[in-house]
């Protein structure tokens, strides 16, 4: 398995330099953040400033020189300029990075432990009101877009802090800027608040999406030979779920989890902008409306790092979770 | 990579919408009931108030949270990478200044940094700034003639000049935001144990106001003086290289790391996320500041203000008015607004360059003619401000001194066609109204009228000019500019109308000659004249300042009777502040609310 992970590592190299200088070409002629330097400042900067922007950001060398410059930079930890002055991406990816992954990670849980509670539910009660009910919630939450829904939550969770006259549930960043009692307990409750909106955003998506699997996953384990085979035999029916149907159930679940962080990763871009968390969302929309190329392309080489692994992972555990299956 | 661009940013802006109709549409209804509700700060705008409105006693504590919408990388507001707005207020909470741009847009003596700053001479032109004995940075160190020797020996150009070509990082040398002014000094001096600066210009300045001030505060001579490791008070004998030392280190330091002196103190800075100020024990200043606590909090999407102040996570935004925005904010109980007229004006500009718009001026004066400003207000703006007028300068707004309207006279802007056709009619023009054509046979246009993408005022206004055109027989197509584009598109004159705008700063005669004269750099539409260019540049060294005002006019209205640009309107602002607080009103000028921070308190 470790030679066929390392086949898989040495394989996405070409893809990911291949991606990134299309991707680079696309970036470094979407706009002109010399021209737009030259014209947004009052009152306009000299000529002196302007070229030493320009050499300041490389725009003054081919494009492919300044792709290679990069890759070789990044090689040796060098992320390239920003048009943002004093600004070191590496850190600020890494800083966003942070953001971001609580994000994700506490939307991933949120969504996975409702989506297996929620997708045994519906497959036990298989055609009963509740699995009608629990089925037309996810398909609801699929068809409603990250936007719509992170707006009416935002305006619900005011509405509650109102009622309560308090500001427990946070609409803007990670965390409050002081708090007027600086405990432990007041930190943790803290960063909940601010937790609990943006997480639901994200997580209803995902738990919408990942329900229909663990129930169709779930109702074909039910149905299998051994299943029934163990609840012949006399084993309580609690314990066929969970010992035996639940486990095989969730293989496929597995998988589409990993998949998935993609796809999080893309809702994280509105989330994160709506509720101003400053993480890798944000960052994506910020360095393309300046045409920032190198801040853009450090998202895109996470981005892409983290899809490749995950794919990677979603492959392994199919071995890990599935003794059938070997990679040789 | 455009593709999912183009799609993330049309999930934004819906859900932008989205915010603003929600938020209108979930008013809790006490604005109507009596109970609550914002009111309009009407006094801030009847006259003589601009200044005073919105104060009040105030009681200590309270933290007050302000929102700002860019994240601070450069702290240097005097470079011209960090010339940004936002860093402007951020600083003016710290940074003493000699005049303060007032919210009635005159430029204010600040008596706790100076006693006295006057012109003593004409010939040659000198002033001299008498400091405030009790005037010291946090440190102890005095604020003294020396600190105005380094701010103006880096700003002049020469003493510490821009980066040399082969320095890509920006950082070996000083790239002050302009050296209009401070290249026409020829010394600066101190006197009287360094509390009398005295001044001397070797070619007279109009603006001479804006110097040390005006928006861009001092910074503390001993620290970069410690930087460059050079002995304190030797700023007039500081070499290139150590000037450009403390420049660098003010370009990347935030204020808590070394000495201030406003009426608060810069105590943390968390990137990308806020600023907290805390009262100055230091601070010499006559108002003592009440806050316990003052924030400036990063907030990069104008759309998230109201949600974040209606959920008393701020207490004071200041986000470009939209109808939505504006209907939103008057649904938030307990929040009290004002919406002034500011120093950014919004107008259509002609491409020169284009053969046709270039050579014929009567279809320019024509053009800008058909155009009903009355009728674009209307369409626009006028939606949620009804005080907004037609602009009728290029170069000065209402309550400037020297403001005169040199554009209604002309008819521009009056939507009178039949005055348009004549102007036609007179050129030998053809198929006026139809397809028109210039005297010797051309199609005139079709023409393309561009303004920013997502920007529905301003694609309001392209549509009324096309529908005003088209009644004089030119076709105009509307072609909106990529959200970072507008640099290109201005730089590459790629267009043949434009609507955008522009803001007026400190120094209007400055101002004035970088726009509109032959060969500067924003002056992009490729306008030229002779006399205009020489009114402009006498204008700018005056020490007659109402003389000054005078060239500018005059200046003015040849560029008017030359019709490359019309001036359509001044961009309202918008500033709502929860009610509980006061001292805190609208200053539409360089330095915005913060220009007073001394004032701002929980009221009594």
């Amino acid at each position: 398995m470790l030679a066929y992970a390392v086949r898989r590592v040495l394989v996405s190299i070409p893809v990911l330099i291949a991606s990134t200088f299309i991707v680079f070409l696309v970036v470094v002629n979407a706009g002109d953040p010399v021209a737009n330097f030259a014209t947004s400042r009052n009152p306009a900067p000299s000529k002196a400033a302007v070229a030493a922007f320009a050499r300041h950001l490389h725009a003054d060398q081919p494009v492919v020189q300044r792709y290679w410059n990069w890759i070789v930079g990044v090689l040796h930890g060098q992320w390239g300029p920003s048009v943002e002055p004093n600004l070191d991406i590496g850190h600020d990816l890494l800083t966003r990075f942070r953001v971001t992954v609580v994000l994700v990670v506490a939307s991933m849980l949120v969504a996975l432990v409702l989506a297996v509670v929620f997708g045994v539910y519906s497959a036990v009660r298989q055609y009963s009101a509740s699995d009608y009910a629990i089925t037309f919630a996810g398909f609801l939450f699929l068809a409603m877009p990250v936007f719509w829904f992170a707006v009416l939550l935002k305006q619900a969770g005011i509405w509650l802090n109102q009622q309560t006259g308090s500001t427990f549930l946070g609409t803007i960043g990670d965390r409050s800027p002081y708090l007027d009692v600086n405990t432990f307990g007041n930190q943790v409750s803290d960063r909940i608040g601010h937790l609990i909106l943006p997480v639901i955003t994200l997580a209803l998506v995902s738990f919408a999406s990942w329900t229909r699997y663990t129930r169709a996953s779930m109702l074909e384990v039910l149905g299998s030979d051994y299943v029934r085979l163990a609840r012949a035999k006399g084993i309580r029916r609690g314990k066929v779920l969970t010992h035996h149907a639940l486990r095989t159930a969730l293989i496929p679940l597995a998988t589409v989890t990993a998949l998935d962080v993609a796809q999080l990763l893309g809702g994280v871009v509105i989330t994160e902008t709506i509720f101003q968390w400053h993480g890798l969302g944000e960052m994506l929309v910020q360095s393309v409306s300046k045409v920032d190329v190198y801040r853009t392309m450090a998202w895109l080489l996470l981005s892409a790092a983290i899809v490749i692994v995950f794919n990677l992972i979603a492959d392994l555990l199919y071995a890990v979770l599935d003794p059938r299956i070997r990679y040789d | 990579m455009r593709a999912p661009t183009s799609a993330v940013t049309r999930g934004l802006t819906l859900a932008a919408g989205l915010t603003l109709v929600l938020a209108a549409c979930s008013s809790g209804g006490s604005g109507d009931n009596g109970k609550g509700g914002s009111h309009s700060l009407a006094s801030c705008s009847a006259p003589g108030k601009a200044d005073t409105c919105n104060s009040g006693d105030r009681k200590p504590g309270g933290t007050f949270t302000y929102t700002i919408e860019k994240n601070i990388q450069q702290w240097n507001v005097l470079d011209s990478n960090g010339n940004v707005f936002e860093t402007g207020e951020v600083m003016s909470a710290v940074l003493p200044q000699v005049f303060v741009p007032q919210p009635d847009l005159s430029m204010k003596l600040n008596t706790d940094l100076v006693t006295s700053a006057q012109q003593t001479s004409d010939s040659p032109q000198t002033i001299v700034y008498k400091i405030n004995p009790k005037a010291k940075w946090d440190d102890g160190t005095p604020i003294s003639a020396d600190d105005f020797i380094y701010y103006w020996r880096t700003m002049n150009g020469k003493d510490c000049p821009p980066p040399p070509s082969s320095d890509t990082s920006q950082t070996k040398g000083c790239l002050p935001f302009s050296t209009s002014g401070w290249d026409r000094i020829k010394s600066v001096t101190g006197s009287d144990g360094g509390k009398t600066v005295t001044m001397v210009m070797k070619k007279p300045y109009t603006d001479w106001k804006s110097l040390f001030g005006g928006g861009y505060g001092l910074y503390p001579a001993h620290v970069a003086e410690k930087v460059a490791g050079v002995p304190a008070g030797s700023a007039d004998k500081m070499t290139g290289a150590q000037l450009t030392k403390g420049w660098q280190y003010f370009n990347k330091t935030p204020p808590t790391k070394y000495a201030t002196a406003g009426a608060y103190k810069m105590t943390e800075w968390k990137d990308n996320d806020h600023a907290t100020f805390v009262p100055d024990p230091k601070w010499y200043g006559k108002t003592k500041p009440t806050l316990k606590r003052l924030l400036f909090k990063v907030i990069s999407d104008a759309t998230q203000e109201p949600t974040a102040l209606r959920n008393n996570e701020v207490q004071g935004i200041y986000p470009q008015p939209q109808v939505d925005l504006v209907s939103q904010i008057k649904s938030i109980p307990h929040v009290t607004y004002t919406i002034g007229s500011g120093l950014v004006w919004e107008h259509f500009d002609l491409n020169l360059h284009n053969p046709v718009i270039g050579k014929y001026k009567a279809l320019r004066q024509a053009m800008f003619t058909a155009i009903s400003v009355k009728d674009v207000i209307a369409k626009t703006v006028g939606q949620f401000d009804s005080k907004v007028k037609q602009l009728g300068s290029h170069n000065l707004v209402p309550g400037q001194p020297g403001y005169q309207d040199v554009v209604t006279p002309t008819g521009q802007g009056s939507g009178d066609l039949a005055k348009a056709k004549k102007y036609l009619t007179d050129a030998k023009f053809t198929g006026i109204g139809t397809a028109l054509k210039t005297p010797d046979g051309k199609a005139v246009g079709p023409f393309n009228c561009r303004y920013t993408t997502g920007n529905a005022i301003r694609q309001s206004e392209c549509q009324i000019l096309q529908s005003s055109l088209h009644n004089l027989g030119i076709k105009v197509t509307i072609k909106p500019i990529g959200a970072a584009d507008l640099g290109k598109v201005l730089t590459g004159h790629q267009y043949d109308i434009i609507v955008f705008a522009w803001v007026d700063g400190p120094t209007p005669t400055s101002n004035a000659q970088g726009i509109w004269s032959t060969g500067q750099s924003s002056n992009f539409g490729g306008y030229s004249n002779k006399q205009v260019d020489k009114l402009l540049a006498d204008s700018v060294g005056q020490t007659d300042t109402a003389k000054a005002m005078s060239m500018l006019n005059q200046a003015d209205k040849i560029m008017t009777d030359d019709a490359y640009v019309l001036p359509l309107y001044q961009k309202p602002t918008f500033f709502a502040v929860q009610d509980r607080f006061v001292g805190m009103r609208d200053n539409a000028t360089i330095v915005g609310p913060p220009y007073n921070v001394q004032d701002w308190g929980l009221a009594k």
